[in-house]
């Protein structure tokens, strides 16, 4: 097999060749129209046998279609000495000289564009890339940078710990979770933010710094004090040497991220619009439906979310509270619960039916007065990462105390019953068992978990992270340890984030 | 041609002409990857041609030593759910 072609294609490249192989590619290889099909369909069996299998080629030379496993192409082709033929499966060019399949860079570009032009008419959902080739320019970077690292099953690139600055183990382990989030790494590790701000207190510039920093391959702990400094001066409410809320740190930082974005003021007329990385990956829509209980007409809002703040049961809210609208696979009572809540259970909670009450009368616009009526909330559109926040710290004018309930939650996570569509199909009268096989849309991986020890008045956050698919790590401040799955199953779980398991091109 | 080739031909013939052949190819490709089979026999491939020899080795070397394998190890359950499609497209 050379890489440069054989020579024996020359005795073919005469004429209209390349028009020739077009058609052939168009008609008997990837046949995107109706009729290329119903052509196709028709006549792509051997002269010989009639079978349609048996790696069938056609002949480039004439008309002439045979099966490879059964030699007829290759009797052909000696009997008429018509030494190439494609493979009507994979539009591979083989030469009988050669013995070989060959890669003819001219006919290969026709293949690559024939192809392409014929997955346009193809079920619209087809993941419509390939493979990525190096361009001159681009081979002539490589080269010139001949430096590189290599990812190894144990490596530990991307794993730094990070110094203590005074109670901002709330900081630190944010910035873990976010450092190892796929495509967050990747974007930033891509160089894919250009500034566009004309002072130094960027925060995006500034987490392009610390990606650079995590990934630079040094096993020291870093200091973020630069990252400090400018969360204090964007988001106040965070300054101070006092222990935060971890997961409030959250929600500033991804909200400092999103508004420096684009500091140039096209956010500012279009803010529910933005198409920046935070956004892609972070923003889900959250579904909220108010049905009127006399007219039964249902009033749809959705609103943008970056997590999920769950309630536990333990806190002052009942976790179960008996709801006469609810639907029948709701459990009514805490004494029925068998087992350790889990994630499940939360979420479950979280999207069922609410009865509201007579004192939350809602203005129905179907029968124009005060009306009962029931509230559900179902995901409408799920986030790339999904953030789950467990309520733990309860705050009520009665009392302040941290939630200590063990909450069990999975590797895996299967978004599927809390979607919006999910419910319509329920209501419809349609089951689950009848989910389209195709879609892995709802599937997701959990790959970092916050942790809180302590009490309200004085605790640590910690937090454990996945690198390479199966293996984790616990983030204690400056100190990186291996960790277990059991590990982190068996952690009280306060911030979980999980990951889309399947990601799909737009 | 016997009834069961002519009925083969006649089944492959609908499936190409709806298209549904070509869905029923992405499906199976999605699945075998999440299954890990691709990983697997690239794997094996790889080894194939470290045998051979990079210079020496031919697309039909690789096709006889790798085809056996990768007809053995398609999960019963990838097999279950594409047949359950092919039933209920000619239903």
């Amino acid at each position: 097999m050379s890489p440069a072609g054989c020579s024996h294609v020359n005795g073919y490249k005469v004429e209209n060749w390349k028009q020739n192989l077009r058609v052939i590619y168009q008609c008997f290889v990837w046949s995107g129209t109706a009729e290329t099909r119903r052509r196709k369909a028709k006549s792509c069996i051997c002269h010989m046998c009639g079978a349609h299998l048996n790696r069938l080629h056609s002949c480039l030379y004439c008309v002439f279609f045979g099966c490879f496993t059964k030699k007829h192409i290759h009797e052909h082709a000696k009997s008429k000495r018509h030494n190439l033929a494609i493979d009507l499966l994979y539009g591979g060019i083989y030469c009988f000289v050669c013995q070989d399949y060959i890669y003819d860079k001219d006919m290969e570009q026709i293949a690559k564009e024939e192809q392409r032009k014929a997955w346009k008419f193809a079920v619209p959902n087809l993941l419509t890339y390939t493979t990525w080739e190096p361009t001159k320019r681009e081979l002539e970077l490589l080269r010139h940078n001949p430096k590189r690292r290599k990812i190894t099953t144990n490596c530990t690139i991307g794993l730094r710990g990070l110094i203590n600055l005074g109670n901002t183990c709330f900081m630190n382990c944010i910035v873990q979770a976010l450092t190892h989030t796929p495509l967050l790494r990747d974007f930033f590790l891509s160089d894919r933010h250009k500034c566009e701000m004309q002072s130094n207190s960027c925060l995006v510039c500034e987490m392009s710094q610390l990606f650079q920093e995590f990934y630079s391959g040094h096993r020291s702990p870093h200091i973020p004090f630069r990252l400090l400094h400018l969360v204090w001066t964007h988001a106040r409410h965070l300054a101070g040497y006092e222990q935060q809320d971890a997961h409030e740190f959250l929600i500033a930082a991804l909200d400092v991220l999103h508004r420096h974005w684009d500091d140039n003021g096209k956010k500012a007329n279009n803010p529910n619009h933005c198409n920046c990385i935070i956004d892609q990956i972070f923003t889900g829509g959250l579904q909220s439906d108010v049905t009127c209980q006399v007219c039964h007409g249902v009033s749809t809002t959705i609103d943008p979310f970056w997590d999920i703040s769950l309630d536990l049961p333990g806190s002052s809210t009942p976790f179960w509270p008996l709801s006469p609208g609810g639907d029948g696979s709701t459990v009514n009572g805490e004494s029925h619960m068998t087992g350790p809540t889990t994630l499940t259970d939360c979420l479950r909670r979280f999207t069922r039916p609410e009865h509201l009450g007579s004192s939350a009368k809602i203005k129905c616009g179907g029968c124009h007065s005060y009306q009962e009526s029931t509230k559900q909330l179902t995901m409408k559109k799920l986030p790339i990462v999904a953030c789950f926040h467990l309520k733990r710290f309860e705050h009520s004018a009665k009392l302040r105390r941290k939630i200590t309930t063990y909450v069990s939650f999975p590797l895996e996570l299967d978004m599927t019953p809390f979607m919006a569509s999910s419910k319509e199909s329920r209501m419809n009268g349609q089951y689950q068992q009848t989910v389209d096989i195709l879609n892995n849309d709802n599937k997701y991986s959990l790959f970092a978990v916050v942790n809180h020890q302590g009490t309200l008045e004085s605790g640590h956050y910690t937090s454990f992270i996945r690198q390479h698919k199966d293996q984790w790590f616990k983030c204690d401040d400056a100190i990186i340890t291996k960790a277990s799955i059991k590990d982190v199953l068996d952690s009280e779980g306060y911030l979980l984030f999980y990951h889309k398991q399947f990601l799909e091109y737009e | 041609m016997s009834k069961d080739s002519q009925m083969r031909a006649a089944i492959n013939q609908k499936l190409i002409e709806m298209g549904e052949r070509e869905r029923l190819k992405e499906l199976l490709r999605a699945k075998l990857v999440e299954c890990g089979w691709k990983d697997q026999l690239k794997a094996h491939c790889k080894d194939v041609i470290i045998e051979k020899g990079l210079e020496h080795v031919t697309v039909e070397d690789l096709v006889t030593e790798v085809t056996p394998k990768g007809r053995a190890l398609v999960p019963d359950s990838v097999k279950k759910e594409l047949l359950q499609r092919i039933r209920a497209f000619l239903a």
